[in-house]
């Protein structure tokens, strides 16, 4: 079993509905630098599906999602 | 392609809701919006009316401004944050304040301008026009 990733920043946006956490996380992302390691957190299904889309199209690393048992996911991006 | 020049005349919630999406993400990942606000659609932020969120709703809109489990930002929210953190401006169209003899103060405070239709089609010249 592999280690869980380790973040930088955490942005919890659990309760926000789309587009609330991919602003969330643009926001966090665009000041912040080269490398950075973020997790969001969101309990929207629409933006778990739809923020790994940002982050290909805006050309930054999505390193995994993990769904979690009591009922959100944890989105792992890195600054490119 | 340099960005969208949205039209929006339409004062439905539902409307309303999806172009603040949509400008939201696009302005925040860079791409230049402008929100051209004319007709039913200027009236919609009405500062009284955004108040009261007297706005027409359909199904999916009355849901929306039911809901006690989730944030769900109303479209004057999701715009005043996108013009902070990205290339979006929103304008006024003149002629639908001239027929009610308003001007900016009746709106909520997020306009950068007012604009009649050359100035709209002069900063549309670039954009990708959508009418919603």
């Amino acid at each position: 079993m592999s280690e869980p990733l380790q973040p930088d920043v955490t942005v919890d946006s659990r309760g926000a509905t789309c587009p609330g956490p991919l602003m969330d996380l643009i926001g966090k992302v665009k000041p912040a630098d080269e490398g950075t390691v973020f997790e969001l957190r969101t309990g929207d299904s629409s933006s778990k599906n739809d923020v790994p889309e940002w982050v290909e199209k805006a050309g930054h690393e999505l390193l995994d999602v993990v769904e979690h048992e009591d009922g959100y996911w944890s989105i792992y991006v890195k600054k490119v | 392609m340099t960005g969208y020049a949205i039209v929006l005349a339409s004062g439905e919630l539902e409307r309303l809701q999806a172009v603040a999406n949509i400008a939201s993400v696009a302005a925040a990942s860079d791409i230049p919006v402008d929100v051209f606000a004319t007709m039913d659609g200027l009236e919609a932020f009405d500062a009284e009316t955004v108040e009261r969120r007297d706005f027409e709703a359909g199904p999916v809109a009355q849901a929306m401004l039911a809901a006690e489990d989730a944030e769900v930002p109303l479209f004057t929210e999701s715009l005043g944050r996108a013009a902070e953190i990205g290339p979006m401006s929103l304008y006024a169209c003149e002629l639908s304040m001239d027929l009610l003899e308003k001007d900016l103060e009746d709106y909520v405070d997020l306009f950068d301008g007012v604009l009649g239709v050359s100035g709209f089609l002069n900063e549309a010249a670039d954009k990708n026009v959508v009418f919603v």
